[in-house]
């Protein structure tokens, strides 16, 4: 029997922390006590709630590793930046759906709402969810993801920690070996 | 008279008027439509991608509301935006099945801010096309009258490129090339191994590469490699009038700028077969005004220029300024463009480069020149360049988490892009017109009928399998069409709207830009042309702006005029 025929009949604390042992215990509470505060400002499209679910879903899509991720990035504030200031409204409600698809992935996979999945359960929820999307080519994820990247990569962590950036590169160099640059430039 | 001379216009024809008749130490006024420009201070070219707003985006309904056809140009972003008119204020007219990109900005510098930049001499294969197959008329010049002029402009301008000898590419003075990178090498050795009379270059363009003393007395330094120069750029390494001739100008003491500007008609004086009035209107107050003076040029832009004469109708010319030959209007041209191919190449992962270059590669036309073709006439040219893919790939690639990041880390495969550029026979039916609706100054608001012909849709079938297959031959792979053909327009060289030629029954300009009928009368931008060719036309502008107010001058100069 899989939690996801019979998520409504459990109690969802309980499954979360089933959850969070089966995931690996002490490492599992940890990453789930990293989890930032819902205080920041959501802005005027997304609500408090979607707007904790971006933050941990963007944190699933560039985790920190020996360079910044996406959180550390402002990816989420640059959403909703975006939303705010450039997205019409047919973007508002594109993004807002693939923020429903992926709680209702986790809801149907798992049994729990994202936010209460351990990092392995999230990551998992997110691989085949893009995986379906970028097959179908389905346009709401890929403005979604586009976004996401944007917000990472042409951030000051993403493009000068994660990739190479420089604003004034002075010279053409028009062919080397690629470990002397080292990474992909950002622009 | 208010001044010795007056210039309609301030983009790359006007400002080259401008510098040649004050260092001939005539008093001149331009006159520009849009708003003033200061160089430098109205640059965002510092702003790093997290500093530019919305990183480069412009929001999507400002977008679709106020710029609809302007957003289609690929220079268009958020840190370049106030380089363009917005459409929802600038209207015109098209009919509903056969849409025109009329793409332009009006401000101070026009166009030479934001243009390509990318610099070709016509050849003697161009101003005898029309001659050879008597489509259009003859060009009333040949590359001889002009050859000395392109290289007065190039020297000025500072033109980067490399020496090749090709008679329908006629080298210049040129400051040092900027290299291909790897995978170009590649292109070009097996190119020209399997067809040895084309040849692929790097692309010639306006940038100092090595700047000269001439060029660092008015400010410019050398090109950094940003590749941001649709913002403008505060080095004044790529040429344009706010980095270059205005500069020049001034310096003379000779010159007077009026923005804010726009002309409403030229003033004729029936008697002396002369201009002898501009009347403007003041594009904040709507308040109208008029100078005067002995010689005026008209860079306006082909389609500006064209309706400034259209407008300034009388008795004596009921269909328009100079229009005794009814070819004022017509004949318009632009170069075929969303024609061509890309690849991906599976080699060279270990190879990258450093810097952004602000150039790609060229392929000189080779069809109805050293290949011969029976069904179709002219030809056309490829630009375009290969590069590795960044993080960008990532959004259409399936990937999550340590893994999406490892991947994007590094450089994509290399890709390659060859983008043709077809030439466009002159037609008299493709044509700019006046309707009776007003714009908000009253002004007439314009109406382009102009399509691509038979000609033009062989060139492109041609073009497009031509690049597939020389991106086949050297080793590319997912090779896909650039189409579909854009609508004329796209390729932002529109021209040919009142042409030059040797008879005043079919033509609008003599052999110097003059007008056949209105003596004080040149018209030097691209609304000259008498064909298209298939070179980036702006560096032809310059020359033959540069060679008209030399020749205006030395009729001034001797009373003729």
């Amino acid at each position: 029997m899989s939690v996801s025929e019979n998520h409504g009949k459990l109690n969802r604390r309980a499954l979360l922390l089933g959850a969070i042992f089966l995931a690996g215990g002490a490492a599992a509470l940890t990453r789930f006590a990293r989890q930032p505060s819902v205080s920041a400002d959501a802005g005027p499209v997304f609500s408090p709630d979607q707007f904790a679910l971006l933050e941990q879903v963007v944190d699933t899509m560039i985790p920190a590793t020996d360079t910044p991720g996406a959180l550390d990035a402002g990816v989420p504030a640059f959403l909703r930046d975006m939303l705010a200031n450039w997205g019409s409204h047919e973007s508002h409600a594109q993004i807002l759906a693939v923020l429903d698809s992926i709680e209702m992935q986790a809801w149907s996979r798992f049994g729990a709402s994202f936010l209460a999945l351990p990092g392995e359960r999230r990551l998992e929820v997110m691989r085949n969810l893009d995986a379906d999307a970028v097959g179908r080519q389905d346009p709401a994820y890929g403005k979604f993801k586009w976004l996401v990247l944007v917000g990472y990569y042409q951030s000051e962590a993403g493009a000068t920690q994660e990739l190479h950036y420089e604003l004034v590169p002075g010279a053409w160099r028009a062919c080397l070996p690629l470990a002397e640059v080292g990474r992909a430039s950002a622009v | 008279m208010d001044f010795d001379a007056i210039v309609v216009g301030s983009g790359i024809s006007g400002g080259w008027v401008a510098k040649e008749l004050c260092e001939r130490g005539l008093k001149t006024l331009v006159i520009e439509r849009g708003r003033h420009v200061e160089h430098r201070a109205d640059y965002q070219d510092f702003a790093t991608p997290w500093e530019v707003p919305n990183r480069g985006l412009v929001p999507e309904d400002e977008r679709a509301r106020d710029y609809p056809i302007q957003s289609t140009s690929y220079a268009f972003n958020s840190a370049s935006k106030q380089w363009w008119v917005r459409d929802s204020e600038h209207p015109y007219s098209t009919p509903s099945d056969r849409p025109f990109s009329w793409i332009r900005g009006y401000h101070l510098g026009g166009r030479s801010i934001t243009w390509g930049r990318q610099t070709y001499r016509l050849s003697d294969y161009d101003f005898n096309a029309n001659l050879k197959d008597g489509n259009g008329i003859d060009w009333p010049i040949r590359y001889a009258d002009i050859s000395p002029w392109y290289d007065r402009v190039e020297r000025f301008a500072g033109i980067s490129g490399s020496i090749e000898g090709l008679e329908q590419l006629p080298d210049g003075q040129f400051l040092p090339p900027l290299d291909l990178n790897c995978l170009e090498r590649a292109f070009k050795q097996q190119t020209e191994t399997d067809h040895p009379t084309r040849r692929v270059t790097i692309g010639r363009c306006a940038h100092l590469t090595e700047p000269t003393p001439e060029h660092i007395a008015l400010g410019r330094g050398p090109c950094q490699l940003r590749s941001t120069c649709e913002r403008g750029c505060s080095y004044g390494a790529y040429f344009s009038s706010l980095s270059g001739t205005l500069p020049a100008a001034k310096k003379t003491g000779n010159l007077t700028i009026v923005t804010d500007a726009i002309v409403e008609r030229l003033d004729y004086d029936h008697a002396k077969r002369r201009v002898s009035a501009v009347r403007v209107i003041d594009s904040k107050t709507g308040e109208g005004r008029s100078y005067q003076a002995r010689v005026v040029f008209l860079c306006a832009s082909t389609i500006g220029s064209t309706q400034i004469l259209l407008q300034s109708r009388s008795e004596y010319f009921p269909n328009g300024l100079a229009n005794r030959s009814d070819a004022l209007g017509r004949y318009l041209m632009d170069h075929v463009v969303g024609i061509g191919a890309r690849g991906t190449h599976p080699g060279y992962l270990d190879r990258y480069y450093y810097g952004r270059r602000p150039t790609g590669i060229y392929l000189p036309r080779y069809v109805n020149i050293t290949e011969q073709e029976g069904d179709f006439l002219r030809g056309f040219t490829f630009q375009g360049y290969s590069w590795r893919s960044s993080w960008w790939r990532g959004a259409s690639e399936v990937g999550m988490g340590i893994e999406l990041k490892q991947r994007l880390r590094n450089p994509g495969k290399w890709e390659m892009l060859l983008i043709g550029f077809a030439e466009m026979l002159p037609r008299a039916d493709n044509r700019v017109s006046l309707l009776e609706r007003k714009d908000k100054w009253g002004l007439p608001l314009v109406h382009i009928d102009c399509t691509h012909g038979e000609n033009e849709r062989r060139l492109v079938e041609r073009a497009n399998r031509d690049a597939a297959a020389m991106l086949a031959a050297a080793g590319f792979e997912n090779i896909q069409s650039n189409g579909p053909m854009k609508p004329p327009g796209d390729c932002v060289h529109e021209m040919g709207t009142a042409r030059m030629g040797r008879d005043p029954a079919t033509s609008v300009l003599n052999r110097y830009n003059q007008a056949h009928d209105v003596s004080n009368l040149f018209v030097t931008d691209g609304s000259c042309m008498t064909s298209s060719g298939t070179a980036n036309p702006s560096l032809t502008y310059m020359a033959l702006s540069a060679r008209a107010a030399n020749h205006a001058a030395d009729l001034l100069g001797s009373g003729e005029i």
